[in-house]
């Protein structure tokens, strides 16, 4: 196995294998930064270009350009407020109200530096987990899935805001997101919900337009009410220094990015969850590291720590979904079902011989993973100076230009003008939750979890009937939730009788 | 701003000029054009790797050699995509597309927001046909359909009504006496196939093409199929055999029928002949050029060309159901996204 390990390396550096991995990663740099194009979108595009390559080759390509997407698409997740990718939008809740802060360099900074380790976390995650994969992923079915989706929707009760106001406004934002996950045809009975007629509605509301309407909307309204940069008038400093503040950030709150990579890894493994929904836990999970009531309130206003969780976490969730591709043959996002067609037009077959007769082909994709990524983030530190000067560009420069990002971003997740109506819609509903201060991530979180949720009860009960509740997993997760709920609360609490007992 | 404007101007010519070739017909109606072929899903599923393969290789057998693109027109389970074709795109010939087989029923059974007639498109015909067969797992004890049918229960995992996985099953649940436990709400095939090595499920229907690569793993192992055959199935016993009820045999040939045209080709009504009689040519003889079949085999997709009329004989088959008999097969066959 050790063999293989550095056998894999090798391969990788193979004068011509490195160059097209190059050519994948300048590909995907630019998929990741632009809204419009999605990771998945390209990888399909690209496939026809694999046919007379060498797997190992291949793989470099595809899976060189794929893993650094999420890498730069948090670049302009900080920089614009708009998604560069679905999978990066929860690194524009304090991401770009840092860079709105006149903190862009140090955003980014951390933002990259998050990436690199969860890349690198995923990477060896999906190394280390070869031997063990196989009773891993089999020992979640859907009862597990279905507890899993509800301890991600628990987590709203650490992102809604401070008091019982906000909890109130949380929980029904996530219940708001809940709903919206029912629009299209049910998958039980075939009855189609909440479509109004319209055969656009039929496959549900797409992620991208609704994540791009909700943030990037509010954001362009600011920008064009303040009539300033992004960063307005504030002093810009060492932009070069800020991000050198970012990459210590990283390593200030080491152990929290180490465990937001573990949770990404954690979800992509799951078949099934989706790459949507790692971020938003994982911001989550970063909101609750706060330490008191004060602190807390920091989120969504530029506190790094929101901007290190995703970021790692979107990038390690990568690593996690390749396991299930390779070790089952069963894709764990729609990338990675793309990535499944070239599994084959290469003449593999993915599944157990992946971890056996072609062990060192596997871990050449664990190399690819760590190399393309380590490539893209000191590359893009040398472009970073240059890229947070965007946010001292006037806004009446900066807003078309954005908005046209938009657009093109939203409509092309279906070539349809429904989505441009979706965008507009969700770039209403969020301009509203900001003016009245109701948190969009409940609703995001509530969104994304929402069907997952359904279709797993759904199935639980239907295969094992109410038996499902004492598996053990499920009991253990059923207690993890009930501590993600309570445990906000009861540091709330405390944080309260602590005011109290100080002499005013 | 005078200056502005001679720019303008310059650039409004040369866009012209440049476009000016589109209104002249030359010696092929495809020369220095564009073939738009238009896919009813996203990039990345069967449809649309159908359609790149050709786009790659038509170029080669249509006279003039066309620029070909493919458009992705997701939604509704590519009803959009077909009411597209029949009402929007110009039938010149340089607008072709490709739709879910199932359409067919979905006409039939006149589900909603169906703008489109079938009968009336002008076809090219379709790439593949594909068979539909249900599987269980290896270690299960069911080699025969006898064996399944004593079982108490076999528990089968769907994405949901409206698509093979779904509908294959419960016909023959109603139709054969065999004890099937449908457990819908699987978010792909893919995570169905997961489910039953997790022994969450003992089987899952759907497309040969689809599940052949856990056949030849060793994960399932086929029992039943519709009476499209295919390589390596050809013994297997067939869904309509199994019932001796006459209406359930009908249902069960209407469902099967679309799987002779796995991956239709049509044009907009009314293309003039002269261009469908080059469309036609050119999708049959890419399907024996020798490149595209290689390319196709090592991707792991049939190709097995049905023509124009052969397509409409099928079509025309489905269709011609009667009233009652459409309002039974919609009770059995859902069509969804």
């Amino acid at each position: 196995m050790l063999d293989a390990f550095i056998q894999g390396l090798f391969v990788v550096f193979e004068w011509q294998t490195f160059l097209i991995m190059l050519l994948g990663i300048f590909l995907g740099f630019w998929v990741g930064l632009l809204p419009g194009l999605g990771g998945s979108t390209t990888l399909a595009l690209m496939l026809p270009f694999i046919y007379k390559m060498s797997p190992v080759e291949a793989f470099a390509f595809l899976l060189g350009m794929h893993s650094v997407v999420s890498t730069t698409g948090d670049i302009t997740s900080v920089l614009f407020g708009v998604p560069g990718e679905g999978t990066t939008a929860a690194t524009i809740l304090d991401g770009h109200a840092m860079a709105k802060k006149g903190e862009a360099g140090r955003a980014l900074g951390a933002a990259l530096m998050s990436s690199l380790i969860g890349a690198l976390v995923g990477a060896f995650a999906l190394a280390l987990a070869i031997p063990v994969v196989r009773p891993l992923v089999l020992s979640f079915g859907a009862p597990e899935l279905f507890m899993l989706a509800v301890v991600g929707i628990a987590f709203i009760s650490s992102l809604s805001g401070q008091g019982g106001r906000a909890l109130l406004r949380g929980f029904l934002a996530g219940l708001l997101g809940l709903l919206f996950s029912l629009v299209g045809q049910d998958p039980q009975a075939g009855v189609q919900r909440f479509t109004f007629s319209q055969l656009y509605l039929w496959g549900g509301l797409d992620l991208v337009p609704v994540l791009v309407g909700l943030f990037a909307v509010p954001e362009i309204v600011d920008l064009a009410i303040r009539g300033t940069s992004i960063a307005g008038e504030l002093p810009q400093g060492n932009l070069g220094r800020g991000a050198w503040e970012g990459v210590k950030d990283t390593f200030r709150h080491f152990w929290l990015t180490i465990r937001c990579s573990l949770i990404g890894t954690f979800i992509g493994i799951m078949p099934g969850l989706g790459g949507g929904v790692a971020q938003w836990i994982a911001y989550g999970h970063a909101v609750q590291s706060a330490q008191d009531a004060n602190e807390r309130s920091g989120f969504g206003k530029g506190d790094v720590r929101g901007v290190l969780g995703p970021g790692a976490a979107n990038n390690s969730k990568e690593g996690g979904a390749l396991i299930p591709t390779i070790a089952f043959g069963v894709p764990g996002s729609s990338a990675m079902a793309i990535l499944l067609g070239a599994f084959f037009m290469q003449g593999l077959m993915p599944g157990p011989d992946m971890l056996d007769k072609h062990l060192t082909l596997t871990f050449s994709m664990v190399w690819t993973m760590v190399i393309a990524n380590t490539v893209t983030v000191v590359l893009s530190f040398f472009l970073l100076n240059q890229l947070a000067k965007l946010t001292m560009v006037p806004g009446s420069i900066l807003i078309p230009f954005i908005l046209f990002l938009a657009f093109i971003g939203s409509y092309t997740s279906n070539n349809h003008l429904g989505d441009l109506v979706v965008f507009l819609f969700f770039g209403f509903l969020g301009y509203l939750m900001i003016r009245s201060s109701w948190p969009r991530a409940p609703l995001v979180l509530g969104f994304v979890l929402g069907r997952i949720a359904e279709n797993n009860f759904y199935i639980s009960t239907i295969r094992y009937g109410p038996s499902w509740l004492l598996r053990p997993v499920v009991i253990i997760l059923i207690v993890l939730t009930l501590l993600v709920i309570v445990y906000p609360l009861l540091r709330f609490r405390k944080g309260r009788q602590a005011a109290e007992e100080e002499p005013t | 701003m005078k200056r502005w404007n001679a720019k303008l101007r310059i650039l409004s010519w040369a866009i012209f000029l440049i476009g000016m070739p589109v209104f002249v017909w030359g010696a092929s109606p495809y020369e220095g054009k564009t073939l738009t072929i238009v896919v009813g899903y996203k990039p990345g599923g069967g449809y649309d790797r159908y359609a790149r393969l050709y786009g790659k290789y038509l170029p080669k057998h249509i006279p003039g050699s066309p620029t070909i693109i493919i458009q992705n027109m997701p939604g509704a389970n590519s009803i959009i995509a077909a009411n597209h074709l029949y009402s929007v795109a110009k039938p010149d010939g340089l607008t072709i597309g490709t739709f879910n087989n199932a359409l067919t029923t979905g006409q039939l059974t006149k589900v909603e927001g169906v703008k489109y007639d079938l009968m009336k498109f002008s076809w090219i015909g379709s790439a593949a046909s594909d068979a539909v067969i249900l599987t269980v797992r290896s270690d299960l004890p069911y080699k025969t359909f006898d064996d399944m049918r004593k079982a108490k229960e076999i528990v089968i995992g769907t994405t949901g009504p409206g698509s093979s996985t779904h509908d294959f099953p419960s016909i023959l649940k109603e139709f054969t006496g065999v004890n099937l436990k449908l457990v819908p709400g699987y978010s792909s095939s893919a995570d169905v196939m997961l489910a039953i090595e997790r022994k969450e499920v003992d089987g899952r229907a759907g497309s040969y093409d689809s599940i052949k690569p856990f056949i030849d793993r060793g994960l399932v192992r086929p029992v039943i199929r519709n009476r499209i055959s295919a390589p390596g199935i050809e013994n297997l016993p067939v869904d309509e055999e199994l019932t001796k009820d006459p209406k359930g045999k009908a249902i069960m040939a209407v469902n099967a029928a679309p799987t002779r045209i796995y991956r239709p080709y049509v044009a907009p009504p009314g293309t003039p002949a002269d261009v469908m009689k080059i469309l036609r040519d050119a999708f049959a003889n890419a399907s024996k050029d020798k490149e595209l079949l290689a390319e196709a085999k090592k991707s792991k997709m049939t190709i097995d060309f049905a023509s124009a009329e052969e397509a409409l004989k099928v079509v025309r088959e489905v269709l011609n159901q009667p009233a009652e008999m459409a309002q039974e097969i919609g009770k059995y066959i859902k069509f969804g996204d």
